[in-house]
């Protein structure tokens, strides 16, 4: 004769014990997530500032008008000089800088929160040396100085231009990119 | 089944109910978690601008004319070196065209880009 006493409990005792391996199984099954953090967020703001700045910069206000960008590049200088060691190339680094910080720190009503010490940038032109078979840059303009500790994203705009660069004897269309290093402090 | 209480077996049932919903509540969450990482990943690593900055010269490129493949050069060769990224394209407009074609090629390592591009 088996007593059937308590069975009830036997059941419930079963069902906790499942419940329990269950909760044991989840937990340790469970894949640890490292989930993209807020710097991710604040770099893709960042990122999307820049890059709008420079296509508003680069957009000519008709089909047969130069854009902003190009003027600052091409700036009444047909050819890249080399002097005292350096390749200069006459870009109109004072109207860029001008123009572009007052891009990125415009919004809404006012400026951005201290301005204009909120957001700094370097910027540099990138062109292809036909004669060496290498790229190089050159510098286009600042605004605050890259000492290492700083966390920058950087941002780049094509541009076509009519203008001599090194490696080459003609004033021609070339293609050059613009990259910016962005950062706030 | 002598002996056996059988009072509030509801109350027991309704218990074993919740306790198990709650479980596939916490399965599911479980879940969300990968799906929103997966999503975040894959938008983070698209090459938005990378792709309409390139393709925006190349189309202007092919506009104002490329005689001696001098843009066609800077384009591929600042792509590699400073943007890592294969770029190639070539004018598919066939003699018969009235209106310019291009093939464009991006590819990242991550992302594949490719486009036949017709000027309006």
């Amino acid at each position: 004769m088996v007593n059937s006493d308590g069975q009830l409990y036997t059941i419930e005792g079963v069902a906790a014990g499942m419940i329990m391996l269950f909760t044991a199984y989840l937990v340790l099954g469970m894949t640890s997530v490292y989930t993209p953090g807020d710097s991710h967020i604040s770099d893709m703001q960042l990122e999307q500032l820049g890059t709008d700045a420079l296509r508003m910069m680069n957009t000519p206000v008709n089909s047969t008008a130069s854009s902003t960008l190009q003027n600052i590049i091409y700036n009444n200088t047909a050819s890249c000089v080399y002097n005292n060691g350096a390749w200069s190339c006459g870009f109109n680094s004072t109207a860029f800088n001008t123009t572009f910080l007052n891009y990125v720190n415009n919004k809404t009503g006012s400026k951005i929160d201290n301005y204009p010490n909120g957001l700094h940038y370097n910027a540099t032109v990138t062109y292809y040396n036909i004669s060496s078979k290498t790229t190089a840059s050159l510098p286009l303009a600042y605004y605050g100085t890259l000492t290492g500790g700083e966390h920058p994203v950087r941002v780049t705009e094509w541009l076509i231009v009519n203008k001599k660069f090194p490696g080459t004897n003609m004033i021609e269309n070339r293609a050059v990119l613009v990259e910016v290093l962005l950062w706030r402090d | 089944m002598a002996g056996l209480n059988d009072d509030a077996q509801w109350i027991v049932l309704m218990g074993f109910v919740v306790s198990f919903s709650l479980f596939f509540l916490a399965m599911t969450l479980n879940q969300s978690t990968l799906v929103g990482q997966t999503t975040a990943e894959s938008v983070l690593d698209f090459p938005k601008n990378d792709i309409r900055d390139v393709r925006s010269v190349i189309i202007q490129s092919a506009v104002i004319g490329d005689p001696n493949n001098v843009l066609h050069d800077d384009v591929t060769n600042i792509s590699m070196s400073r943007k890592e990224a294969v770029v190639y394209y070539y004018n598919m407009t066939g003699s018969s065209d009235t209106r310019i074609s291009y093939f464009i090629h991006y590819n990242n390592g991550v992302t594949e880009y490719n486009e036949t591009w017709t000027s309006s």
